[in-house]
């Protein structure tokens, strides 16, 4: 039996199959828009707390996805990527001399020492900084090196325009203060803050050594290597090679693992997965309440005319189809104007919550999943009044 | 009449009125949960001051919030301690560290409080009761929700912290809040050889304990003056606010979770409006009937907003009951400190009243169309 024969009635019981289902929905327009709404906006419930689930993972794994490189290194200690504990410069020429490495590069970062002064109030905040040699790019962001050869001028920084608006790095300020440094504003680039940093700024090697040996004392090490592989090379026999030439105290990792390593750091320590998971099932119950309501009474409704069909010979199967078939329309119903709506609220909340949250396909995927689901479920315990209705009494 | 009639409709048929007390119940749940995580967060970031015995605070101007302090020079809390309104001015120094024992070999970062382990600021017995271990040269207390990957934190286990061999004095209960995924007690004397560059100089908060009968709001506008600029001073009431604003307009937190909420509200109008307007849809030619008898629109609406009230009032209780008990949940699952408050009760209650009525109104526009002479 194909869906839409399901849907819209049986064919080669009739000459012209009746489209049941779809007609019977569509008799009251009034109660269809009650129940696109109900359903709707439980719909939307759980699309919104899936958008920030996946906002929140999306922004904490910004910065490493973004890092251009096949291969990674970082120190063994490190329980996240955003922590300081830096590696020696040095293991650069060694990973450089394991046949199969193409590049290695520096990255350096900083999370908990650079104070940003806001150019307009004079107010200073945390910020994350991160810093690579402007001739030996690391990232991928197509901004960040399209500016990257202004770095060169010591003093000089890119800032994320996306950043939590009382940094005030969205304006157009040319000027500003790190640690009561003078730093030249040469450009700009759109990132967004994660859960751990309200902003980020971007300095070329020089100017982010000048800047921590006021904090440190010693030039600093890198938190992370960013090696790129020649072609052709096996990524598992250099990663090995690479381990092999390293000390124990730094780990080589694939961008996979380095992804899956910041992951699994933010699901074990975040609240975000249970928080977001709640939000979502409670949504699922209610949204199943809405629909058995609407089944239920559409049932109880038309219970004389189900009454009707079955005494003229169509067999419960058929009957069963047909409810189940409008279930199934009314999932739709109240899907799809949820999801077009849940895109607009995305990019609204998104831009003033500077979260990166996106429709994905995974995200149309589950919760068309969970509708058609809740809808279907519902439809079941509803439906056995017409499996019961017994033609002689209903009249 | 019109009150004893929506309680007829709604009990003459119970299977369905306990259908619609189930989707009311789970819409006020909902409700209860989302308001439960919005406020969590800012309460989690008072974890610290909760348990702290002190009157004012006093801290730099670059104060953010309570894990983000900023320094302040000793000197301005020596002054502050003169005054003859003040009982005790105690400095809190925070520091970072690697903790260098972690499970798998990772060196996570433990958040270390010091403190004058015989100033008595702390509530917790748990503390108290541990001062003698405080006082042992290199040890420390660690907070018992420190998180699993520190590995055990066995009494008795010495460990390195950043370049400090250290030895875990005890554990003591209070919670890690947002300062980190661990934390540890240090007296002053053990947290200058954790941290060497660091000196007793430069305090993060100054905690001012008031002579008795002193109004902390006038003594806050003098002290002030005494301590003079660089330096804030907060009341209890005004650090409240302060870490409240900060997590809910600063962090993304009450975006999130107050479109949460919002959503959440609209869903209960929903499901209230589906179980009323079918209540209507059902009673239809009885309503019609009410009217050609001489009942006006007026008697009608009243009947169907007592409707839904009723339906609100006998779905909220067992979704308080629930809640408190998701509360729970929530708290052991997430470690944030989600509690039922009377506020969020008077909220909940507030906002269920909005949805009875809000949705009563949408149900009325298909009450309007009860003409008797089409009904029958």
């Amino acid at each position: 039996m194909s869906l839409a024969s399901s849907l819209f009635g049986q064919a080669g019981l009739r000459p012209r199959p009746v489209p049941l289902a779809w007609r019977s929905l569509m008799s009251n327009r009034r109660r269809l828009l009650r129940s696109s709404a109900g359903i709707g906006f439980a719909v939307l419930l759980m699309l919104m707390q899936l958008g920030f689930e996946q906002g929140f993972f999306d922004s904490s794994l910004q910065v490493i996805r973004g890092l251009d490189g096949d291969m990674f290194l970082q120190s063994a200690h490190k329980y996240q990527f955003a922590t300081q504990d830096p590696i020696p410069v040095a293991e650069l020429a060694t990973a450089r001399s394991v046949p199969g490495i193409a590049s290695a590069r520096p990255l350096y970062a900083d999370w908990y020492d650079l104070f940003w002064t806001n150019p307009y109030d004079g107010k200073r905040f945390l910020v994350r900084a991160l810093a690579f040699i402007p001739d030996q790019p690391v990232f991928t962001f197509p901004q960040i090196n399209a500016e990257r050869q202004r770095l060169n001028a010591p003093g000089s920084v890119l800032v994320d325009r996306r950043s939590r608006r009382f940094l005030g790095m969205n304006g157009a300020a040319s000027q500003s203060e790190l640690n009561g440094a003078k730093v030249a504003i040469v450009g700009s680039f759109a990132l967004g803050p994660d859960f751990g940093s309200d902003g980020t700024v971007l300095m070329g090697d020089r100017t982010f050594a000048q800047l921590m040996r006021g904090v440190a004392g010693t030039p600093p090490g890198m938190e992370a290597g960013v090696l790129k592989l020649a072609a052709g090379a096996n990524p598992a026999s250099v990663q090995t090679a690479l381990a092999k030439a390293l000390p124990p105290t730094t780990t080589v990792l694939t961008k996979a693992q380095l992804i899956a390593f910041e992951h699994a750091y933010q699901a074990d320590v975040s609240s975000a997965g249970p928080i977001f998971a709640i939000g979502t099932i409670v949504g699922f119950v209610v949204g199943m309440l809405i629909s058995y309501q609407i089944t239920y009474a559409d049932v109880a409704d038309q219970l004389p005319q189900y009454a009707t069909l079955k005494a003229i010979g169509y067999p419960t199967r058929y009957l069963l189809r047909v409810v189940l078939g409008q279930a199934g329309l009314n999932a739709l119903a109240g899907w799809v104007p949820a999801w077009l709506l849940s895109i607009v609220l995305y990019h609204v909340v998104g831009e003033v919550a500077l979260l990166p949250l996106r429709m994905t396909l995974e995200i149309t995927a589950v919760s068309f999943g969970l509708t058609l689901g809740m809808c279907l479920i519902s439809a079941v315990i509803a439906v056995r009044r017409v499996v019961a209705a017994d033609p002689a009494e209903v009249f | 009449m019109t009150a004893s009639l929506a309680w007829r409709i709604l009990t003459h048929q119970k299977g369905r009125t306990a259908l619609a007390l189930v989707g009311i119940f789970m819409a006020i749940l909902l409700v209860f949960i989302q308001l439960g995580l919005f406020y969590a967060v800012p309460q989690g970031g008072m974890l610290l001051y909760d348990n702290l015995r002190f009157d004012l605070l006093l801290v730099s101007d670059q104060y953010e919030y309570q894990a983000q302090p900023g320094v302040f020079a000793l000197s301005r809390l020596d002054r502050v301690r003169a005054s003859p309104e003040v009982a005790t001015a105690t400095p809190l120094y925070f520091g970072v560290a690697k903790w260098k024992h972690g499970v798998g070999g990772v060196w996570p970062d433990l958040f270390v409080i010091g403190f004058e382990p015989r100033s008595g600021i702390f509530r917790p017995h748990s503390i108290n009761r541990q001062i003698a271990a405080l006082q042992r040269p290199d040890t420390v207390l660690v907070d018992s929700t420190t998180r699993s990957m520190f590995g055990p934190l066995t009494p008795g286990r010495v460990v390195e912290i950043g370049d400090s061999a250290v030895t875990i004095g005890g554990r003591y209960r209070l919670g890690t809040g947002f300062m980190g995924l661990g934390v540890a007690l240090a007296s002053t004397a053990n947290f200058t050889r954790l941290f060497p560059g660091r000196g007793l100089g430069q305090a993060n908060l100054g905690l001012i304990r008031l002579k008795p009968g002193v109004n902390p709001i006038l003594a806050a506008t003098q002290l002030r003056a005494l301590a003079g600029p660089g330096t804030e001073i907060f009341t209890r009431t005004e650090l409240g606010r302060r870490e409240a604003s900060y997590w809910t307009t600063r962090t993304s937190v009450g975006l999130i979770f107050g479109s949460g909420l919002l959503i959440a509200v609209v869903v209960g109008i929903m499901v209230l409006y589906q179980i009323v307007s079918t209540q209507i849809g059902r009673q239809l030619p009885q309503f019609a009937t009410l009217k050609a008898i001489g009942y006006g629109d007026g008697a009608l609406a009243v009947t169907v907003s007592t409707m839904s009230l009723l339906i609100v009032v006998a779905g909220f209780a067992p979704a308080l009951a629930v809640g408190v008990w998701v509360y729970r949940l929530i708290r052991e699952a997430t470690l944030l400190p989600v509690t039922m408050t009377a506020a969020h009760v008077a909220a909940v209650l507030g906002a269920a009243l909005v949805m009875a009525t809000v949705s009563a109104l949408l149900a009325l526009g298909g009450l309007r169309r009860a003409d008797p002479a089409d009904v029958f």
